[in-house]
Order: C-alpha cells, then structure tokens, then sequence
C-alpha cells in the first residue's frame, strides 16, 4: 500500500508540471480567453457612455448648483448612474459568470426635498459614478492592449508569408531587413510569444476591472447588513406563515375528518353495546363502520399531503428525484432536465424544491399553458433552475403571483430570481442558488 | 324529548356527521350552516331549542362562532348555545358564560367520540343547563385568581368535587365518578359552600353559576 503510493508520487509531480504547460498553451483557445475579449468588446461602449454621462452631469450638476437645476440633476445623475452600474454587473454576468451583487435598492424619503436629500446622500449613486470614471481608461486600455497584443501576434506568427507575397514594406520601415532566415525565424518567435501572453494580458485587465466592480458596485459591509436583517425577516415571517398553513390544514382537514371518524365509530359501538337508550342495531354499526373506515381512508391520504407539503420524502434521496415527483404531479404537463453531479446543501435542496413547486402551481393557475419545462444545472458552486412555459407570459413580481416572496426567499441565500415575462409569453424564470447556503 | 337543532360548522364531513348523529338519535336539525352569519340568521328564523356553534369558521377562522354565539346569547335567551372547538380557550370560555350560565356549553370536538355523554351534555345544554369539558374546568381553575386560594382553603377532595360542579354534574353523577356515597358528596358540597361563603342550592344550574362566579372573581 505504502509502496504503491511512493510509487505514484513522482508521476503525480510531473502530471502536474503537465497541466501547467497544457493550461498555459492551450489558453489562446481556451473558452475563458474569448470570452474575456467578448467582454473587452461589448463593455467598451458602454463604458464610454458611462464616462460621459457621469463627467458630463456631474459638471453640470456643479457649474449650475446654485440654480433650482443643478442639485435635482446631480442627485438623477447619481440614480441614473446606479442603472449604469447595474447594466455593467449584469454584462459581467452573463459574459464571464461573475457575481457581484447590487446594493440595496435606493431608498427615497417622502416628499421633494426628501427625496433629493437622499439622493445627493445615497453613497451606491456616488460610487456608481466613480466607478463610471475609473472604468473608462481601463476599458480603452483592456480593448486597445488586446487589439494590439493579438494583431502583433497574429501578423509575427504568419509573417513569412507577408514576406513571400511581398507586402512587408506595408508593416515595416524599408531601412529594416527581416527578410533572413533567422531573422525570420525570430519574428515568429516573438509573435508566439504574443500569442501565448495575450490571453493572461487580457485576464489580468479583466480581472483588474472585476475588483473594481467588486470595490465600488457591490453592497457594502452596512447594505449587506441591511440586506440580511431584511433577509431574516424574511425568513421569520416565512416559517411563521408556513405553521400557519400547516396548522390550518390539520385543523381544516385531518382533525375534522378524525373527530368525524371517532364520533361515527362511537355511534357504532353504542349500536352494539345493547345499552338502555339505543336500541341493538348490527345492520346499523355497520354502515357506520362502513363510513368510519372511508373516513379513516381519507385522512390519511389528506394527512400525507400534508406531511409532504411539510417535508417531501423524495428530498431526501435527492434534489432530481423530489423534483421528477413534481413535475410527474403537476397539473400543466412538465419535464425535467436535471444534471446535478455535486449535491447541493440540505436547506439549498429545500429552496430549490418549494421554488420549483410554486412557480409550477403559478403555472397552473395564472399561465394557460399547454408544456412546462423544469432544468435544473450546476455551474462553479451555483445551482442553477430553470421553469419555463408556453403561456400567455406577463408575469411579474408584485402581480399577486407571490413571485416577490419567492424572490426574497430566495435572497435570504443570497441567490437570485429573475423573470422573463413578456406579455403573449413565454415565461422564463431562473432561480440561481449557491450549492453551500 | 325530541330537540330541534341549528349546526355551524364549516368542516363539510363533520357537520354531515353530526347532523346524521342527531336525527339517528330522534332530534331534528333544522339548519345546518358553515358562517357565523348564516347562524345567527338561521337561530332567529328557526328558534331551536339549542346551536351547536364551532368557533373558528370563515372568514377571519378566528372566533366568529364566538361573537355569533354572544350575539345569539344577547338576542335569544332562551335558546342554548354549545360551543365546541378542537382547543379550549379560557378566554373564550369566560366570554361566554359571562354572568349567566344558564343554557350554556362549551365541549372539546373530541367528546363526540362517546356518542351518549354528547347527546346528554346537548340535552342539558337545550334544558338550561350547563355542559363545560373537564377541559374547561380545568384551566379555569388553573388560570382563575382564585387558584391558589383554592389550593389551600379545599381539601384535595372537595377540589374534586369543585371541578365536577364546574362541569354541570349533579350530586349522583360525581359519587358515581369518584365512587363514594350520595351522602359523602352532599357533605363535601355543603363544605365547599360554607368555606366559599356561598348559600346552598340543590339546582345544578345555580351550582355551577356560583362556582363559575367564584372564579372569575
């Protein structure tokens, strides 16, 4: 066993030492290469009408602050850069996967004054439009450098044929010669080199925008203590509705449907019992043993309902098996796609689960839907669900569908729900979870 | 003596049950309802004998069936209401019975189970009488700012025969229950007077109003 295990240790090493060299030649066509440039290209617009924007208003707001205009349009200029700052963080997570969440919505307080008071005060707006400034030179930079890095690469690797077909002079000076072998040779040279730096170039600068995101628009340490105050009751008010619920459904249900079954079996008992004041009846007691045990029969599938509604028992064997039970009894016909390798957190797997099985009792009543489709997938530690339908679409948060108690729940693990819904459908509602709560 | 009979109660299954209970048994039930509302309006246009009333019902299930049965207390005199629920609230007992206990009963859904006490204790409740679960008496007599007082001036067994009372039994019944003598009962009653500063009465009604009276201070 030890031998064995000395044995392996060297191989171990030079896979490793493998690895390295295959990630570092690979990366020019790895994925995370052209998505980081997708990134340097579709930000850098943006970008640029950001830093307008935010130096333009911001310098208006200034020069006419002693005017009735030049305080209302640096505090909409501070909301407007919010919007632009959530524009960014959306484009960075949808491009590279990366998560950065918001600050708490702005708050206004009643009134005019009230709401430019808080406005001018609110520091997300003001760190919006810092990051407005900083993002652009950056951006120039991200974009410029990868065009140059990768064109130089690009024209050096392939240069011998430049000079084959005669067109160098278009590239280089006239008073210098790379026309020899070896010359040649050591342009190539450089240019693989370009090739194999630019894509770690490019990260870097990628990466460098991403703390600044991370710096400026994401909440701070007060919002996120705001946001899980916010959260935690939440969560209170949920578990407190949610006894109530169960409690109204025993009472409702199971009680009335037991204390029925014991009076029936009384009124039975006292049929057979040749008492004084109730006359001997057999035919009688059973019917009503008759009824009792249809009775008996009803509440217990009433009370499985109920400890399903508490706690699904597929759950425990997992996510996909608990969900292919819902979908199966789901009233709008649905399918599951589910690919869940890594399990996700017990209370995760529970979210998951009630989620699911209200946006597809949502389905039911308000969708008109004649298909669902339930997905559920995994990427780097977030769980991943999707429910979608072919209905009449218009769903929205706020719009009695309980979508805003599903989205807050879903926030007090600081997941995300978000809703596409546009009226004539179809509706798509994905819901990303952290795997660890 | 054959009863005419108002239900409310918005579980479907255990009305039917009831209602069939009460005509198996030789009693009319003329309305069977699902709302306070409908109860109070089925009470005055039917004027029965007694209401079985069950407290939470639609749309607050809350206490409607408790305010209906206040108002058909306050509207109807004469006509008993019993009311019954799957918890015993004190609250709501001492609400009812106010400073009358006449025609009033407040049971525990479960007492159906023994067919034969829940008719009597309806019958009771139809004549005038009174008919509170042991339940009932029981926190009433916890909860009561007599309880300590209680503690020390009744002897354990006349504590006994206290809470019997609360319940709207006659002398028989609580010897048949404790397994004594009449006679032996009949002292311990005339005890629990004499230590509460009550005149004796042989009326079970007054009894329990006394009693009652005595707890709720």
């Amino acid at each position: 066993m030890s031998s064995a295990a000395t044995a392996q240790a060297p191989q171990t090493t030079r896979s490793a030492g493998h690895q390295v060299a295959r990630t570092i030649l690979r990366a020019p066509i790895s994925r995370r290469t052209w998505t980081d440039l997708l990134y340097a290209v579709a930000d850098f617009p943006l970008a640029l009408i950001g830093f307008v924007f935010a130096v333009a208003t911001f310098a208006a707001g200034v020069a006419l602050a002693l005017t009735f205009i030049g305080l209302p349009l640096l505090a909409a200029s501070g909301l407007a850069g919010r919007r632009f700052a959530g524009v960014h963080r959306a484009l960075a997570r949808k491009v590279l996967h990366e998560r950065i969440s918001g600050p708490r919505p702005f708050e206004s307080s009643p009134g005019i004054l009230g709401w430019l008071q808080a406005a001018l005060r609110d520091a997300p707006s003001w760190r919006a439009r810092a990051y407005l400034v900083l993002k652009f030179p950056l951006a120039y930079l991200t974009l410029g450098g990868a065009a140059f890095i990768w064109a130089q690469g690009v024209l050096c690797v392939t240069w011998p044929i430049w000079w084959w077909a005669g067109w160098e002079a278009v590239f280089v000076r006239p008073d210098i010669n790379l026309g020899s072998w070896p010359r040649m040779l050591l342009v190539v040279l450089v240019g693989v080199l370009c090739l194999l730096a630019a894509p770690w170039i490019v990260r870097g600068l990628v990466w460098l925008d991403c703390a600044l995101m991370r710096g400026l628009l994401s909440s701070s340490g007060s919002d996120r203590v705001r946001q899980l105050e916010v959260a935690r009751a939440q969560v209170v008010d949920d578990s407190a509705t949610t006894l109530r619920r169960i409690e109204r459904d025993l009472h409702d249900g199971t009680q009335a449907q037991l204390a029925t079954l014991a009076m029936t079996l009384g009124q039975a008992k006292e049929k057979l019992e040749r008492r004084t004041n109730v006359p001997y009846d057999p035919d009688g007691a059973l019917d009503l043993v008759d009824a009792a045990h249809r009775h008996a029969k009803e509440a217990l599938v009433e009370l499985r309902d109920i400890a399903r509604g508490i706690h699904p028992p597929a759950l425990d064997v997992g996510l996909d098996a608990a969900l292919a039970t819902l979908v199966a009894r789901s009233a709008v016909p649905a399918v599951l796609n589910a690919e869940i390798p890594v399990r996700p957190a017990k209370a995760i797997e529970t979210i998951a689960y009630f989620t699911v099985a209200e946006l597809l009792a949502n389905v039911t009543k308000h969708s008109r839907a004649r298909h669902a489709t339930v997905e559920v997938s995994e990427h780097e530690d977030i769980l991943r669900l999707i429910v979608s339908d072919d209905g009449i679409g218009g769903a929205r948060p706020g719009g009695g569908s309980g979508l805003l108690g599903l989205t807050e729940r879903v926030r007090a693990v600081d997941g995300q729900l978000q809703v596409t819904s546009p009226p004539g459908g179809p509706t798509v509602i994905t819901i990303e979870l952290p795997l660890h709560a | 003596m054959s009863m005419r009979v108002v239900i409310a109660e918005d579980a479907a299954i255990f009305r039917d049950g009831l209602t069939g209970l009460l005509a198996d048994r030789g009693h009319e039930v003329v309305a069977a309802v699902s709302s306070g509302t409908d109860l109070v309006n089925a009470v005055a246009e039917h004027h029965p004998d007694v209401a079985v009333v069950d407290i939470r019902m639609p749309p607050t299930f809350t206490d409607e069936g408790l305010k209906a049965a206040i108002a058909i207390r306050t509207g109807h005199p004469d006509v008993g209401v019993l009311m019954f629920s799957q918890y015993i609230e004190t609250r709501y007992a001492t609400q009812l019975l106010g400073h009358n206990s006449a025609g009033v009963g407040y049971l525990l859904k479960d007492r159906v189970a023994d067919t034969s006490e829940f008719v009597d204790a309806l019958t009771r409740v139809a004549a005038g009488g009174t008919a509170l679960d042991p339940e009932v008496v029981t926190q009433l007599l916890a909860t009561g700012n007599h309880g300590q007082a209680l503690d020390e001036t009744l002897t354990r067994r006349e504590n006994q025969v206290l809470a019997l009372m609360a319940e709207g039994r006659s002398n028989a019944a609580i010897a048949a229950t404790l397994v004594v003598g009449e006679g032996a009962v009949e002292k311990h009653v005339a005890n629990i007077f004499a230590k509460l500063g009550l005149p004796s009465s042989h009326h079970d009604n007054r009894r329990v109003l006394a009693v009652l009276r005595y707890l709720q201070g």
